[in-house]
Parts: structure tokens; sequence; C-alpha cells
């Protein structure tokens, strides 16, 4: 293979730094109309008068769109898995086509303006009086509410191998904690922001969307269009993380504004409209229980957690289900709660669950370690499982312990003294910490379509998501090494639901997803152009097996024999051959889904497949202050075969980056008494800037998973697993503190 | 809302008299952020960045008369060396970008109880010194703070410098924060030695509704060091004035930190700065 595995550059990357690349809210249409949300204030009731009339008159104002004038809209479908564009309604609230408030900073008008200042102005002057109903808004006092979580086809919210309590009562060491995580949001750098048109009764959109084809689903819903009557645009994504996957108010309302108006419409949400009207990661509770022999075997390992989901809706995260994969434990159960809130529906953010899971399952492991006086990653390798722990299937492909081993020695792990608070610099404790990273690996169908046209370009049309991630250069890799032309050859087009519907850009699935496609739609063309060259008279491959043949340097040939496809096409006078994955038909589509659901069921029956990793961490904590500074770190990753080897690596360090956020800074502060985010900016809510995150060593196996598309594992998401959990326990080898509540503040450390 | 946009001093003072509701703008780096975040709507902005008078600083009897116009940036490579404890504080400022724009004066108008500038103003004994088109004065720092996000100036009179006492003795400055960049102080401190009239100028940030002194802390530790003799300040002496800095605060518990951090981290800080006061001072 000449590029797959090459650290090339991204391909929008000049786009991009020259501020070529045109985002969602870039569009310039003639006669645009801005949009702004007014955001209720209360966490559950009913309003019962609104005050348009100073905003009406405000000059430049086009229309103020309420409950009592808003055009009717279907209601959100049920979720239903067996369509996955059911799920992408974030919430189930039929958006002023009703009176009803369901959590506080709920869109309750729009108001659309010939500037985004007017619109933004007049949507101050909008006063709104409700009747307030009791609401739960306390995720910490509505703990006793929880309700055991149901188990779905993609993620089972429970799970037991034996008596996993009765183990823990007579194990010779046992350790029952309990964990907290506070909520997050993603913070994305492009806030959300949508441009919509209607051209009669098609709708268009510009929307920066993980998802396109949901989108336009669910807006065809929304709007009683045929699916083909909406056109979902979204070329470039500025960050998503998972908050860009499902379809939250402000694009429902874009559209609905341009509507009502007859205008194109852009809406922009402010930093602080993001966090009101788009669901973050849920605050959870968790309980870990271990149970060992005093050389460290488990007998019993018990995983629980609470966390919220709005009432309206909200992802449910499956936080223990690193307990089913991590430890050889005689004894297993995992148990996954809910409690419903009267608040934003939560969503899925970088490895929902296994994130936060992972930090309280291997702090519990550190501490067991510690207890029984073993090194941390000696108590790892003797509970590494050789099957799957919860029900004995075996893994595709697991190389935890030769990250763990890889990275013990470069991390110089061995050198550290266990005791601790043993190590210091001046007024500086110094601390390591090290935590399992794991992270499922998921495939999805995903169709597109690869046409070689006769001047020998190659195109790949299909509807996936750049978020900046790099998977269109991902993909031109792989579609030039399986053609063998050059990369600069290869053209993607993406971010369009006028391409063939691909996937969902989530769950780390869409290299893994499109690879697959992409590869069967190479052999279909290669097979395709070597019977046309076959068949042509005068063709030098004539009458040779395709077995004779070799593709090479943008042609195919037979020793010094063969031809450029730019011959092949030409002399069969053929513009271009096309080679297709996925139906076109809605029946066809149904079948795939069908189809590719039960080859999904099927594999996971037989294979635990995941991307998995050591995450070596150093801190810094001042023994007077408790200020805690990231010095080192080294994350050391199996994820299968790595296409590039530069955007790779800078997926893992994001996800680094986030996890220490997650473990040291981020925390959605939620006001007890309405519900009311308080701190929804930058200013109040802190991500970790660039001094705080030291240089990141990221290092992989590269070893391809034989069951997955080139062998290639996503790659997202584990770099944010494990994070949270590193830093928890260098921090207590700093200090000989354990802080079992994210984020790792200062006052906690006192 | 109008702009004025006057190009000399005398021009902008005469604005300020006529219209004493503008606000003046200079980095910007608060103003716009107010504005954006809509709070507040000035009638009219007065942008003081074409002001040439006010770009620079000069020097006279052992003091610095810092135009309002100089960016912390400046203020750093220009006047690091002889306002070391200044200088310290500028440089947790924000980012490149804010230290570029901003400015102390911006600083004092905004009478942040968590900016970083007031707690080295204050520990050094700065002047403010205030103009109007009535004439010019010099407001002691301790009397310029009169509550959050409230100052001594009257509605037409402008800042036309800072001026600062060259430092006689050293100088540091402490900021504690959630991160490393980009944070408003969860509790900052400041000390000045002035072994020239065996002196000690303190400043708290962040931990009382207006940046303040300790005097009695000051006033202890003034007494208790070994000025002629430079020996090491015993730990009681260090401790018993980091208990006294930590009362002089009054402290809140909010987003940023609790009550109770806010005592303990001040009391820390102001030993550890005076450690490193000393040590220098000791020539060690
Ligand atoms: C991202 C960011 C990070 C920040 N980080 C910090 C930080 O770490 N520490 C910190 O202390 N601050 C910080 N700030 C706040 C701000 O940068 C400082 O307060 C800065 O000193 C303001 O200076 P300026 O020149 O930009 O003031 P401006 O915004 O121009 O003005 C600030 C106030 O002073 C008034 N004013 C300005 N000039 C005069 C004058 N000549 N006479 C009378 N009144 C005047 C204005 O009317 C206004 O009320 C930050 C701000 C941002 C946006």
């Amino acid at each position: 293979m000449r590029y797959v595995g090459q650290p090339i550059d991204r391909l929008d990357g000049v786009a991009k730094t020259t501020g070529a690349a045109r985002f969602s809210a870039e569009y310039p249409y003639p006669n645009l109309a801005y949009a702004a949300l007014v955001h209720a204030t209360i966490a559950r009731g009913r309003i019962t008068r609104i005050d348009t009339g100073t905003a009406r008159k405000t000059p430049g104002v086009l229309a103020v769109i309420t409950h009592g004038n808003a055009p009717e809209m279907k209601p959100a479908p049920k979720p239903n898995q067996f369509d996955m564009s059911t799920l992408a309604a974030a919430t189930s609230v039929n958006y002023l086509n009703t009176d009803e408030v369901y959590w506080n900073g709920q869109p309750v008008a729009v108001v659309v303006a010939e500037t985004l200042d007017v619109a933004r102005e007049a949507a101050y002057l909008i006063e709104v009086e409700y009747a307030e109903y009791p609401a739960a808004v306390d995720f910490a006092a509505e703990e006793g509410n929880a309700r055991p979580q149901k188990s779905t086809m993609l993620s089972e919210a429970d799970g037991r191998k034996g008596d996993a309590e009765a183990a823990l009562a007579d194990a010779p060491f046992a350790l029952d904690l309990r964990y907290t995580t506070a909520q997050v949001n993603h913070n994305a750098i492009e806030p959300h922001s949508t441009t919509a048109y209607w051209d009669g009764d098609h709708l268009i959109l510009h929307e920066g969307s993980q998802n396109v084809a949901w989108v336009r689903d669910h807006l065809a819903i929304r709007f009683d269009l045929p699916k083909q009557n909406v056109r979902v645009i979204s070329p470039f994504v500025g960050g998503a993380f998972g908050g860009k996957s499902f379809v939250w108010p402000g694009t429902v309302l874009t559209a609905l504004a341009a509507k009502v108006t007859g205008r194109p419409v852009r809406m922009m949400l402010t930093r602080e409209g993001v966090f009101r009207t788009v669901g973050g990661r849920t605050p959870s509770i968790q309980r870990v229980a271990i149970g060992a022999q005093l050389d460290g075997s488990m007998t019993a390992l018990i995983h629980t957690s609470v966390c919220q989901v709005g009432r309206t809706g909200g992802w449910s995260e499956q936080v223990t289900s690193v307990s089913r994969h991590l430890y050889d434990a005689a004894n297993i159960q995992v148990q996954q709660n809910l409690v419903g809130m009267d608040l934003l529906a939560n969503t899925i953010m970088r490895a929902p669950g296994e994130s936060i899971g992972s930090f309280a399952l291997e702090a519990t492991v550190d501490e067991l370690a510690y207890e029984l006086g073993l090194d941390p990653i000696e108590l790892r390798a003797r509970n590494e499982p050789a099957r799957n722990p919860l029900d004995g299937k075996a893994f595709s492909h697991r190389l935890l312990m030769e990250c763990f081993e890889e990275g013990a020695k470069e991390f110089g792990w061995a050198g550290r003294p266990q005791e601790p608070g043993s190590m210091r610099d001046g007024r500086w404790l110094i601390g390591m910490g090290v935590a399992a990273a794991y992270h499922p690996a998921w495939r999805f169908p995903a169709n597109l379509t690869v046409r070689l046209s006769d001047d020998g370009t190659v195109l790949i049309r299909c509807g996936l998501h750049e978020m900046g991630m790099g998977s269109a250069t991902a993909v031109s890799q792989i579609a030039a090494d399986a053609l063998c032309v050059p990369m600069a050859a290869v053209t993607v087009a993406y971010g369009d639901t006028a391409l063939p519907d691909t996937t969902t850009a989530g769950a780390s699935s869409q290299t893994a997803s499109v690879t697959a496609s992409l590869l069967a739609a190479c052999a279909k063309l290669d097979r395709a152009v070597f019977t046309l060259a076959r068949k042509t008279p005068g063709s030098p491959l004539r009458g040779l097996r395709r077995a004779d043949v070799t593709a090479r340097d943008g042609g195919l040939y037979n020793g010094s024999r063969g031809e450029s496809y730019h011959d092949i096409l030409r002399r069969a006078g053929r513009a271009s051959v096309e080679a297709r994955v996925g139906a076109d038909t809605r029946l066809g589509e149904i079948a795939d889904q069908v189809r590719s659901m039960s080859k999904f069921l099927l594999d996971r029956r037989r294979w635990v497949k995941a991307a998995c990793g050591a995450q070596f961490c150093e801190v810094l904590v001042d023994s007077d202050t408790g200020e805690t500074r990231i010095s080192r770190w080294l994350g050391v990753f199996d994820v299968g075969r790595v296409v590039n080897a530069k955007t790779a690596a800078s997926q893992l360090r994001g996800g680094i980056v986030m996890g220490i956020g997650l473990a040291l800074t981020e925390e959605t502060l939620v006001d007890p008494r309405n519900g009311r985010i308080v701190n929804a900016s930058l200013s109040e809510y802190h991500v970790p800037v660039h001094a705080d995150i030291p240089v990141i060593d990221v290092r992989y196996l590269d070893d391809p998973d034989p069951t997955m598309p080139l062998g290639v594992v996503g790659i997202g998401e584990v770099g944010v697993t494990g994070v949270a959990g590193a830093v928890a326990n260098a921090v207590f080898h700093a200090t000989g503190k354990r802080i079992r509540d994210l984020p790792i503040t200062l006052d906690k450390l006192l | 809302m109008d702009f004025l946009r006057p190009t000399t001093w005398a021009d902008a003072l005469a604005a300020k008299a006529e219209r004493p509701e503008a606000t003046p703008i200079q980095g910007g780096t608060d103003v716009m952020v107010e504005i954006n975040l809509d709070k507040g709507r000035p009638a009219a902005l007065l942008d003081l960045n074409p002001v040439a008078e006010l770009r620079d600083w000069s020097s006279e009897d052992g003091w610095l008369r810092i135009g309002a116009g100089v960016s912390y940036t400046r203020l750093i490579d220009e006047l690091g060396d002889r306002l070391p404890g200044l200088a310290q504080a500028s440089r947790t400022v924000g980012s490149p970008q804010i230290r570029n724009r901003g400015t102390v004066a911006g600083n004092l108008g905004a009478a942040s109880p968590a900016g970083d500038s007031h707690p080295p103003l204050l520990a050094s004994d700065a002047l403010v010194e205030a103009e109007s088109v009535r004439g010019s004065r010099l407001i002691p720092i301790g009397e310029f703070y009169l509550g959050v996000k409230r100052n001594a100036l009257e509605p037409d009179e402008l800042i036309r410098a800072v001026r600062v006492p060259y430092a006689d003795g050293p100088q540091y400055f402490s900021k504690i924060g959630t991160r490393n960049a980009m944070v408003i102080a969860v509790c900052s401190f400041a000390v000045a030695l002035h072994p020239s009239r065996r002196g000690v100028g303190t400043g708290i940030g962040s931990a009382a509704p207006t940046p303040r002194r300790a005097p009695e802390a000051e006033e202890f530790l003034a007494g208790e060091l070994d000025w002629d003799g430079r020996t090491a300040v015993p730990d009681e002496t260090a401790r018993r004035f980091g208990e006294l800095v930590a009362r002089a605060a009054s402290p809140i518990d909010d987003v940023r930190g609790t009550r109770d951090y806010r005592v303990h981290a001040l009391a820390v800080m102001a030993r550890r700065t005076l450690g490193w006061a000393w040590t220098e001072y000791r020539g060690i």
C-alpha cells in the first residue's frame, strides 16, 4: 500500500486555513434573513402570556413566531431501533407547537429579522409569563428515583455472570466505592448554525451535522415532505463530538422561520444558545465494587450507574460497558439506571458511557492495586482475560497488555516509587497514574459510488461527514491504494444528501463503515473495467484472465502488456465506469438495513471488537494550594490498522485533551432551584487551554483487526477513555488523596 | 449608540465633559465583552485609541507615569525591570491577544475585584492620575476602589495615567486559577518590600468586594522583619503574616472556588510571596 498508513496532510487543510472552506453559517444568499431564539426561563410549566408587541414593532423585524402563530408541524417520530433515523429527534417536543415548557432554555419564540443584531435585540424584548409546575432538576437529589435502564439491540444495560454480591461478601479483600461525575458539554468551536431556504416545496439546509441523512429524514417528517424534497448540505463541520448527531431545536426552527417568512434564514446559536438548546454529557453516580484474592485475581466485579435523561428524550449511556470487557473477574454484575429529569435532553458526547465509566472502574482498579501492594499494571496483567469476561465470546483482536508494556517502557513507569506522595520537585508533588482505554468498534451500512473517468480520475460520492478528523483524506488514501492510482487523481464528494447515504459520523464507526463499502465498490469497479478492456477490440488486455493482470500506476497490466485506465476507457468509447454499493430505492434500502442489522447481530454474537489502549499520565500538584497540572502524557493504543498516521494521532490526542478537561476543569453547573445552566459561556465553563496541555506522546501498535475492513477499528473516541482515571490515579500517587468526584478541582485537594 | 473618536487628550476630556455618560474604550477587552453579553448599553462609546498622548510612558523622580493606552505587552517588555510586581501580574492576564490590547487603565476602569493589576498597584502605593476639563488629581490607589466594579472616578473624569514608584525592593505576585491561561483569578496576592522606609505593601485580589490591602499584616511584618541583619524570617512570623492576610479578606463561595479555599490559599500565597521576596532581599 502506497498511501494507507502514511502521515498525509488533510486535503481540506488549505481550504480551512485560508478561510475558503464554507461552514453552514457562511453561505451567502441574496435576501438572507436572520433568526434568534427566545429561551424559556423556567424548568417546567405552561406559557400563559407572550408579549411580542415591542419586538414586532422593532424596525427590521420580519416575523415573531410563537406557539400562538406557528404553522403546524408533525411531531417527532417515536424512536424505533429498526429505523435508525427515528433516533434523530433530540427531544420529543414539537417546538412552538405547544405552550408547554419542558426545560429551562427551551425555545419559546423565534424572531426573524433583516439583520442578526435586530433579531437578537427583538428577542430580548419579548416578555413571557408562565404557570410553573413542580420540576425535578437537581440530579443529586433525584438519585432515589432512578429506574433500571432498558437494553437495546445496540447496547445492553445490564449483565451478570455468577453471583457477584455473594462473591464480594466472601472475598478476602474488597472495595466498594462510590463515584460522581459532573455534566459536561461539547463546546465545539463552531456553535450550531443552520441556513435554510425553501424552493417551493423543497427545503434546502446548510447545517453542521454528523448525520445529514438523519437531518433530512427528520425534517421531512416534521414538515410533511417526501424525503427527496429535503436536501442537507454539510461539507464542513466545525467540530461536533456527538453534539451534532441529532436534530436540535435550532435546526427545525430555522426551517420553520424560512417557511414563515419565505426568505432564506440563517440562525447561528450563541455559545449560550448552544448550552440552552443542545444537550451535553449526563452527570453520573457510579458504584464500583471489586472483590479479590490477595494475589489480585478478581473474584467479583460490580459496576452500577445512575445517569439522567430529559423527560423529552436523552441518550442512555453505556456507562458500565467497560466492566463487561476489561477484567477477568469470576463473578460480574453490571447494571445501568436512569432518572428522568425536567432538563434538556442529554446526548451522546465522545465515548458516551466509556469516558466516565472507565474513570470509576480504572480508579477502583488502581486503588485495589495500592491496597494489595501490587503494581497497577501487574494487577491488570493478572486479570487480563483470554475471552470476553462476561460471556466468553472471543475477542476479535486485543493487544491491551502490549499497550501497557510498551507504555511502561517509554514512560519510565518502573522507575517510580509506588509510595504516594514520595516524588516531589519543590512545592510540586509529582504523581504518575495509568489507566486502560477501551471503546467498542462499530460498523454500519454505508452507501457510495466510485466512478472512474476517461481522464484517469476517480470520483467517490458518499455522504460522509468531515468534522475536522480527516475522513475524506483517509477515504482518498484507501481508494488510491485500492485502485492503484495516485491520490491526486481521487476526489471525494461528501457531506450532502444529494450523495448516497453513508452513515453516521458517530460511535467511531465512520471510517470502518465507509472502508467496507469502498473496498467492495473498488473491487466491483476493477472487475467492470477489466471486463470492458477484455472485450474491447484492439485492447492489449484482450483474452487475458483477471488473475493474469495486476492493477498498477493507474492502469491494468500484465508485465509490460496492458494500458492505463484512460486508454482502456477511451478505447471502449466510455466516458466513465461506475460502481455502486447500496440500494437507491426505498425497498432496497430497507432490505439493506435488515441485512446489515442481521450481519451486525451475528457479528456481535461471535466477536467482541474494540479499540483499546493504555493511558500514562504524570501530574504536578501544588502541595499547598491543590493546583493540578498535567506535566507528561503518553497514550499507547491498539486501534487496528491506522489509515493516516497524522490524523489518527490527532484524533487520539484530541480525545486525551478532552479527557483532561473532563478530569480537571469542565463542569456544567445547573441551578438546583430552577434547572438553569449558570455557566453557559466559555469564560465560566473551563475547557483546557494550550498552556494546560503538555506535549502528548501518542503511539499505536498498527496491527490490523482481522474481522474489520482493512483491519480498521474506530479511532475517534478511544482517546478520551481512561483519561480521567489516569489523572485521578496520578493525583493519588502525588498526594495520597483519592478524589472520586469529577472534575478534580483545587478545593477538593485540600 | 454614538461613537466618539477624539484625537487629542484635550478633545477627549471635552467629549467626556459634554457626554459624561459615554463609556471610554481603550483595549476594549472588557467593554466589548460587556456589550456582547448585553450587560448595559452605553449611549456612547468614547474611543481613546486615537489619543497619542496616552500611548506613552515616562519616568521622573523615581516614578513611572504609564499612559492609559500602554498595553500589558508593552508594560512587560519595556517596564518589567522597574515594576516587577506589576509585570508579573500582567503576564498572567488572559492570553497574548488580550495582553496586546488590554491595559492597566482599563483594569482600573473596570475595577473588578478579580483584576490582576490591582494587587501589585496596592502593594506599591500607586496613584491614579484622573483628569477632567476641571483639572487633574492624583487618587491614592487605596481610595480608588469603592465597590464591586465601582471606582472613584467622577462622571466627567478619565484616567490619564497610572503612576507607580520604581520598585525599591523585591515585589512578587501570585495568582491561583483553575487553569494555566485565560483564567479569572480564584484569588491573588501581591507583596512589595520597601526597605528604604522599612515598610511592607500588600494587595489582595478576588477575595473581597474590592481589591484591598491587608494593613494589619503589613504593619506586623514590617515590625518583625530583620531589615538590617537580613536573617531568615521565622516560620512563626510567616505563618502569622499569612493568617493576617487571610483575615483581611472577606471572600465568598462562587463557581470558581469556595470561601474556605480562598482563605486558605491567601495565607499560602502570602507566605510564599514573602519567602520569595525575602530570599531576594537577602541576596541569596
Ligand atoms: C478573554 C479575556 C481574558 C481576560 N483575562 C483577564 C485576566 O486574566 N486578568 C484580568 O485582570 N483581566 C482579564 N480580562 C479583562 C480585561 O482584559 C482587563 O480588565 C483589561 O485590563 C481591560 O483593559 P482594556 O484596555 O481592554 O479596557 P477596556 O475594555 O477598554 O475598558 C475597561 C473599563 O475601563 C474603562 N476605561 C478604559 N480606559 C479608560 C480611561 N482612560 N479612563 C477611564 N475609564 C477607562 C472603560 O470604560 C471600561 O469600563 C480578560 C478579558 C478577556 C476578554
